[in-house]
Protein backbone atom coordinates (compact mmCIF):
# COMPACT_ATOMS: atom_id res chain seq x y z
CA UNK A 1 0.00 0.00 0.00
CA UNK A 2 1.14 3.34 -0.69
CA UNK A 3 1.52 5.80 2.24
CA UNK A 4 2.19 9.77 2.14
CA UNK A 5 4.93 10.99 5.26
CA UNK A 6 5.14 14.47 5.85
CA UNK A 7 8.34 15.95 7.10
CA UNK A 8 8.64 19.96 8.86
CA UNK A 9 11.42 22.51 9.71
CA UNK A 10 14.74 20.53 10.59
CA UNK A 11 13.20 16.98 9.59
CA UNK A 12 12.38 18.57 6.54
CA UNK A 13 15.81 19.86 5.99
CA UNK A 14 17.28 16.89 6.83
CA UNK A 15 15.67 14.70 4.25
CA UNK A 16 15.55 17.60 1.46
CA UNK A 17 11.78 17.09 0.75
CA UNK A 18 8.44 17.92 2.94
CA UNK A 19 6.97 15.46 1.26
CA UNK A 20 7.91 11.29 0.90
CA UNK A 21 5.44 8.65 -1.06
CA UNK A 22 5.95 5.62 0.67
CA UNK A 23 5.43 1.65 -0.04
CA UNK A 24 4.87 -0.58 2.75
CA UNK A 25 3.36 -4.43 3.57
CA UNK A 26 -0.24 -4.22 4.78
CA UNK A 27 -0.11 -4.15 9.00
CA UNK A 28 2.65 -2.05 9.04
CA UNK A 29 2.61 0.22 11.94
CA UNK A 30 3.43 3.81 12.03
CA UNK A 31 6.24 3.13 14.09
CA UNK A 32 7.72 0.60 11.92
CA UNK A 33 7.52 2.98 9.05
CA UNK A 34 9.03 6.21 11.13
CA UNK A 35 12.17 3.30 11.77
CA UNK A 36 12.22 2.61 8.07
CA UNK A 37 12.37 6.27 7.51
CA UNK A 38 15.20 6.83 10.13
CA UNK A 39 17.08 3.97 8.52
CA UNK A 40 16.76 5.53 5.25
CA UNK A 41 18.05 8.80 6.53
CA UNK A 42 20.34 8.23 9.26
CA UNK A 43 20.98 11.94 10.45
CA UNK A 44 16.74 11.48 11.68
CA UNK A 45 18.49 9.41 14.36
CA UNK A 46 20.13 11.47 16.86
CA UNK A 47 16.26 13.03 16.22
CA UNK A 48 13.81 9.79 16.69
CA UNK A 49 13.51 9.99 20.62
CA UNK A 50 11.86 13.37 20.40
CA UNK A 51 10.37 12.37 17.83
CA UNK A 52 6.14 12.85 17.73
CA UNK A 53 3.77 10.75 15.08
CA UNK A 54 0.47 11.77 13.73
CA UNK A 55 -1.59 9.59 11.40
CA UNK A 56 -4.35 12.11 9.58
CA UNK A 57 -3.51 14.85 11.47
CA UNK A 58 -3.77 13.04 15.04
CA UNK A 59 -0.56 12.54 17.36
CA UNK A 60 -0.83 8.41 17.76
CA UNK A 61 1.42 5.70 19.67
CA UNK A 62 3.48 3.74 17.45
CA UNK A 63 1.70 0.84 17.35
CA UNK A 64 -1.30 2.24 15.27
CA UNK A 65 -1.78 -0.23 11.97
CA UNK A 66 -1.41 2.04 8.95
CA UNK A 67 -4.13 1.78 5.87
CA UNK A 68 -4.14 2.55 2.62
CA UNK A 69 -4.18 6.50 1.85
CA UNK A 70 -3.12 7.36 5.51
CA UNK A 71 -1.01 10.74 5.55
CA UNK A 72 1.60 10.05 7.96
CA UNK A 73 4.07 13.11 9.66
CA UNK A 74 6.88 12.73 11.31
CA UNK A 75 7.09 16.03 14.06
CA UNK A 76 9.91 17.61 15.57
CA UNK A 77 8.68 18.76 19.08
CA UNK A 78 6.67 21.96 19.44
CA UNK A 79 8.31 22.76 22.57
CA UNK A 80 6.51 24.78 25.37
CA UNK A 81 7.56 28.73 25.73
CA UNK A 82 9.75 28.41 22.30
CA UNK A 83 8.00 30.93 20.69
CA UNK B 1 -12.37 32.36 14.75
CA UNK B 2 -9.80 30.06 14.25
CA UNK B 3 -7.38 31.00 11.23
CA UNK B 4 -3.89 30.61 9.83
CA UNK B 5 -2.61 33.14 7.72
CA UNK B 6 0.39 34.81 6.20
CA UNK B 7 -0.73 37.98 6.23
CA UNK B 8 -0.85 40.57 9.09
CA UNK B 9 -3.39 40.14 11.51
CA UNK B 10 -5.64 42.39 12.33
CA UNK B 11 -6.59 42.86 16.08
CA UNK B 12 -9.41 44.49 16.29
CA UNK B 13 -10.72 41.97 13.94
CA UNK B 14 -9.74 39.45 16.11
CA UNK B 15 -11.22 41.22 19.32
CA UNK B 16 -14.55 42.01 18.06
CA UNK B 17 -14.97 37.93 16.87
CA UNK B 18 -15.35 37.04 20.40
CA UNK B 19 -17.68 39.80 21.92
CA UNK B 20 -20.99 38.73 23.30
CA UNK B 21 -23.57 40.45 25.72
CA UNK B 22 -23.15 38.08 28.51
CA UNK B 23 -19.14 38.70 27.94
CA UNK B 24 -17.97 41.40 31.08
CA UNK B 25 -14.23 40.54 30.21
CA UNK B 26 -11.99 40.12 27.25
CA UNK B 27 -8.75 39.43 27.83
CA UNK B 28 -6.42 39.69 24.45
CA UNK B 29 -2.99 38.39 24.23
CA UNK B 30 -0.38 39.51 20.95
CA UNK B 31 2.70 37.33 20.55
CA UNK B 32 5.27 39.46 19.19
CA UNK B 33 8.81 39.21 17.33
CA UNK B 34 11.30 40.55 19.83
CA UNK B 35 14.37 42.07 18.54
CA UNK B 36 17.40 40.19 19.22
CA UNK B 37 21.07 40.49 17.76
CA UNK B 38 21.37 38.72 14.35
CA UNK B 39 18.03 38.52 14.29
CA UNK B 40 16.03 40.01 11.12
CA UNK B 41 12.75 37.94 11.19
CA UNK B 42 11.31 34.79 12.23
CA UNK B 43 10.30 32.27 9.83
CA UNK B 44 7.02 30.33 11.21
CA UNK B 45 6.07 27.08 9.19
CA UNK B 46 2.93 25.19 10.13
CA UNK B 47 1.90 21.92 9.28
CA UNK B 48 -1.95 23.72 8.82
CA UNK B 49 -4.58 20.77 8.56
CA UNK B 50 -3.21 19.39 11.93
CA UNK B 51 -2.76 22.74 13.06
CA UNK B 52 -6.26 24.34 12.60
CA UNK B 53 -8.00 20.58 14.18
CA UNK B 54 -5.51 20.98 17.44
CA UNK B 55 -6.54 24.81 17.77
CA UNK B 56 -10.33 23.77 17.13
CA UNK B 57 -10.19 21.26 19.87
CA UNK B 58 -8.11 23.24 22.24
CA UNK B 59 -10.95 26.17 22.21
CA UNK B 60 -13.76 23.67 23.10
CA UNK B 61 -11.49 22.21 25.80
CA UNK B 62 -10.87 25.83 27.06
CA UNK B 63 -14.23 26.63 27.26
CA UNK B 64 -15.21 23.02 29.30
CA UNK B 65 -12.45 23.94 31.61
CA UNK B 66 -12.62 27.76 32.26
CA UNK B 67 -15.95 28.34 31.63
CA UNK B 68 -15.12 30.71 29.00
CA UNK B 69 -17.66 32.07 26.24
CA UNK B 70 -16.22 32.28 23.50
CA UNK B 71 -12.09 32.30 22.31
CA UNK B 72 -10.38 33.05 18.59
CA UNK B 73 -7.00 32.18 17.90
CA UNK B 74 -5.19 33.44 14.84
CA UNK B 75 -1.91 32.62 14.23
CA UNK B 76 0.75 33.95 11.50
CA UNK B 77 2.92 31.80 9.44
CA UNK B 78 5.70 32.46 6.92
CA UNK B 79 8.37 35.28 7.76
CA UNK B 80 7.11 37.87 10.31
CA UNK B 81 9.41 40.83 11.05
CA UNK B 82 10.48 42.29 14.06
CA UNK B 83 7.81 44.12 16.10
CA UNK B 84 5.07 42.00 13.90
CA UNK B 85 2.51 40.02 16.05
CA UNK B 86 3.14 35.89 15.25
CA UNK B 87 -0.16 35.16 17.30
CA UNK B 88 -3.73 36.61 18.64
CA UNK B 89 -5.57 35.32 20.85
CA UNK B 90 -8.23 36.84 22.26
CA UNK B 91 -10.65 35.06 25.71
CA UNK B 92 -14.35 36.76 26.66
CA UNK B 93 -15.51 35.53 29.55
CA UNK B 94 -18.56 36.65 32.19
CA UNK B 95 -15.94 37.75 34.71
CA UNK B 96 -11.92 38.74 34.83
CA UNK B 97 -10.98 35.50 36.47
CA UNK B 98 -11.90 33.11 34.11
CA UNK B 99 -10.87 35.19 31.17
CA UNK B 100 -7.21 35.69 32.35
CA UNK B 101 -7.17 31.83 33.30
CA UNK B 102 -8.50 30.76 30.36
CA UNK B 103 -6.50 32.69 28.31
CA UNK B 104 -3.29 31.77 30.04
CA UNK B 105 -3.68 28.34 29.77
CA UNK B 106 -4.51 27.97 26.17
CA UNK B 107 -1.89 30.20 25.13
CA UNK B 108 0.15 27.68 26.96
CA UNK B 109 -1.03 24.93 25.29
CA UNK B 110 -0.81 26.59 21.81
CA UNK B 111 3.18 26.62 22.30
CA UNK B 112 2.88 22.72 23.18
CA UNK B 113 1.20 21.01 21.43
CA UNK B 114 0.12 22.72 18.21
CA UNK B 115 2.41 22.27 15.02
CA UNK B 116 4.06 25.09 14.00
CA UNK B 117 7.52 25.59 13.97
CA UNK B 118 9.90 28.81 13.90
CA UNK B 119 13.18 29.20 13.00
CA UNK B 120 15.58 32.78 12.90
CA UNK B 121 15.81 34.39 9.82
CA UNK B 122 19.46 34.60 8.67
CA UNK B 123 20.33 31.77 10.90
CA UNK B 124 18.39 28.67 9.95
CA UNK B 125 18.78 27.81 14.00
CA UNK B 126 15.82 26.93 15.70
CA UNK B 127 15.11 29.47 18.16
CA UNK B 128 15.93 28.67 21.65
CA UNK B 129 15.12 31.84 23.68
CA UNK B 130 12.02 31.83 25.84
CA UNK B 131 9.33 34.34 23.63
Amino acid sequence: MQIQVRLFATYREIVGEGQLAWTLRDGTTVGQLAEAVLAKYPRLLGHGNSMLLAVNHEVVRPDVVLREGDEVALLPPVSGGDR
Amino acid sequence: MIEIQRTRIDVETVVNSVRRDDAGAIVVFLGSVRSDPEVRALDYEVYKPMALRTLTELVERVKAKFGVLEMSIVHRVGRVPIGGDSVVLACAAAHRSEAFAGGAWAMDEVKRIVPIWKTEAGTRKPRSRRA
